[in-house]
């Protein structure tokens, strides 16, 4: 490293941007354009960020592969902050190989985790937990570590597993400790008070009562008969069948559970099933035959007897039969509380769980988007639907360690 | 000296020899990493971007620290020493530590290597892959030597030019001929230990300046010639 870049390195590695900006401002040589780059996305100017490291990267020379690899993996970690997937996974994948290849250990798991992470913005689970899966926290410094420990709390947390959620997410807050990062802390701190904050509401005959979410896996764990118009599904103990995509059986569900243990008549039934007020005999012939399909579907757990006016639902072993709300009434609550499995939803299927019109959902996804409430990846119909992260710390920037310098 | 046959520019390859590291010193704090070494005849000098630092080559035992900016090489001309900062070569008073006058780099900031000889400094310029000749008081480029790697590093003892290389994780100390530059002998450093800055102790050793390891490593002078 030159004099000039190490001073520069040395202003950046202080927190002071500006002054390692100062330092290489009217160089163009690839290690000041990396550094000029790294204390643009710091200042918050991503997209000046990025061209800058991109040139750099395209500058540094054939026998400087650790070089470019590390500005690989600093403009991933700005795209990212950017939200912009368009960048090649694969181009990410040949720079933790390199890093690898160089003994940079630090930052090729820095690349692997930015990887996950990715696949977990874009709600592709699976695959960002086997990402995830590899890397052992242990062995990262402590910034990775927290946003590692983040990212399988997050993954936790969008499967309901309470549990491994918080424990994951002590352990993100001692490694966030240890590497006195406020930013870091305080994106920890959120995750957890996302814990505490109610997730659903239990519907009881005299009123509700709110949860918290560890209560609702709870619920669900237990022997109960849980209708959930959160996820839109039907769960008793390990068995869980989602209605997302049978908006008529989720329904139906729905209606004999708020009755329970009463009954529910025929009229109403077809009411909020097939939205009519003015029932024929074919609506009543159809209704004999979702109640046929939805008794098939929990027929482990509850029959469904016929009564003198309608149905009603008799789960067996003396259960309890619970029904669980979103936290508040209306259809954005709703859209919140179906895309908060993490999963990317398409506005079509959206609108099935939801019997409701794809312009009544879109409507609402746009207020909600506005209010930063649910983000959406891709273009017309490639468009879905995602919530945002509980942990806001992609937009922490954790940029690879010594980068333009060596 | 045996130069008949390697003056010629011809560019038979020169065979790397592994260079034998005999002892490692540090870290010196400071901000953990080591731009700069240079040698004042008993104590080993190094740059550590925020203080110089001066250890017994012995004991390893640090004997002196200056406050100063040290971004890169590091000098010593028999009184004074002369560091890299920024883009300015500071002449300092190894005693007060004051700094006593300062003249531009060559390189304006792209330096990085230092060394005293004949009365001249003797600076690399990083990247430009170049060792400037310059004059001690004005600063002015007496004359330059292209090499074809990074520069990180200049030294001269018994009128060999040594300078060190880093490219890629992978370094070397080079002995070039100092008329053209010609490669005369490579000594590869092990993976991982790289070269920011080089002297000489003017017997059997190099110091060399470990970058971001913060360690100064001794390595043996190879003396092929006298063999």
């Amino acid at each position: 490293m030159d004099s000039l870049i190490a001073a520069s390195a040395r202003a950046l590695a202080a927190g002071d941007a500006l002054g390692a900006l100062k330092r290489v401002a009217l160089r163009d040589d690839p290690p000041a354009l990396a550094l000029r780059g790294i204390a643009m996305a710091q200042l918050g100017e991503h997209p000046r960020a990025r061209e800058l490291l991109r040139r750099a990267s395209r500058g540094f020379g054939a026998h400087e592969e650790l070089a470019r690899a590390r500005c690989v993996v600093a403009e991933a970690e700005v795209a990212m902050a950017m939200r912009d997937f368009g960048g090649s996974p694969r181009a990410l994948a040949a720079a933790a190989a390199t890093l690898d290849a160089h003994a940079d250990r630090a930052n090729a798991m820095q690349a692997r985790l930015i990887a996950a992470r990715r696949l977990l913005l874009l709600g592709r689970l699976e695959a960002a937990t086997a990402a995830l899966a590899p890397l052992d926290a242990r062995d990262l410094p402590p910034s990775l570590a927290a946003v590692a420990e983040l990212t399988a709390a997050e993954l936790a947390l969008r499967s309901l597993q309470v549990g491994p959620a918080r424990a994951a997410l002590a352990r993100a807050h001692q490694a966030a400790d240890r590497a006195r990062v406020p930013a870091l802390l305080a994106e920890v701190a959120e995750a957890q008070a996302a814990l505490d904050r109610p997730a659903a509401r239990r519907l009881l005959p005299g009123g509700e009562q709110p949860l918290r979410l560890g209560e609702v896996a709870a619920l669900l764990a237990s022997d109960a008969l849980v209708v959930d118009a959160c996820r839109r599904g039907v769960g008793a103990g390990d068995a869980w069948r989602p209605l997302a995509r049978r908006p008529v059986l989720f329904e139906l569900a729905r209606a004999l559970a708020e009755a329970w243990p009463g009954d529910v008549d025929r009229e109403a039934l077809i009411a909020c099933a097939f939205n009519t007020r003015r029932p024929d005999e074919t609506h009543r012939a159809r209704l004999r035959v979702e109640i046929g399909r939805l008794r098939a579907l929990v027929a482990a757990q509850a029959g469904i007897e016929a009564t003198a006016r309608g149905f009603a639902l008799k789960p067996r072993d003396a259960r309890e039969v619970v029904v669980l709300a979103p936290p508040i009434d209306g259809e954005q609550a709703s859209l919140v509380a179906l895309l908060s499995d993490g999963a990317a939803w398409s506005t079509s299927a959206l609108a099935l769980a939801l019997g409701a019109s794809q312009r009544t959902v879109q409507r609402a996804l746009a207020e909600l988007e506005a209010e930063g409430r649910v983000r959406s990846i891709g273009r017309a119909r490639a468009q879905r639907w995602l919530a945002p992260p509980l942990a806001g710390f992609t937009t922490i920037l954790l940029l690879p360690a010594a980068l333009p310098i060596e | 000296m045996n130069s008949t046959t390697a003056s010629k520019k011809d560019k038979s390859p020169v065979v790397p020899r592994a260079a034998e590291i005999v002892r490692e010193y540090g870290p010196f704090g400071g901000d953990g990493s080591v731009a700069g070494v240079t040698h004042d005849g008993q104590r080993v000098w190094a740059a550590t971007g925020t203080r110089l630092v001066a250890f017994d080559p012995a004991s390893g035992e640090t004997t002196r620290t200056l406050d100063c900016v040290c971004d890169a090489g590091t000098a010593f001309d028999g009184t004074y020493l002369y560091q890299i900062a920024k883009a300015r070569i500071d002449k300092i008073d190894p005693a007060s530590g004051k700094v006593l006058s300062s003249i531009p780099t060559p390189g304006h900031g792209g330096d990085s290597g230092l060394t005293w000889a004949e009365g001249s400094l003797w600076v690399g310029q990083h990247r430009d892959r170049k060792i400037h000749q310059i004059d001690p008081v004005s600063g002015a480029v007496l004359r330059t030597i292209e090499s074809n790697r990074f520069v990180t590093g200049v030294t001269w003892v018994d009128g060999e030019l040594w300078h060190g290389t880093w490219e890629n994780d992978e370094s070397e100390l080079r002995r070039v001929d100092p008329a053209d530059g010609a490669v005369l002998e490579r000594l590869e450093m092990p993976r991982g230990a790289n070269v920011s800055g080089l002297e000489s102790d003017g017997a059997d050793l190099f110091y060399c300046g470990g970058g971001g390891s913060g360690k100064v490593r001794a390595v043996r002078r190879p003396r092929a010639t006298k063999a």
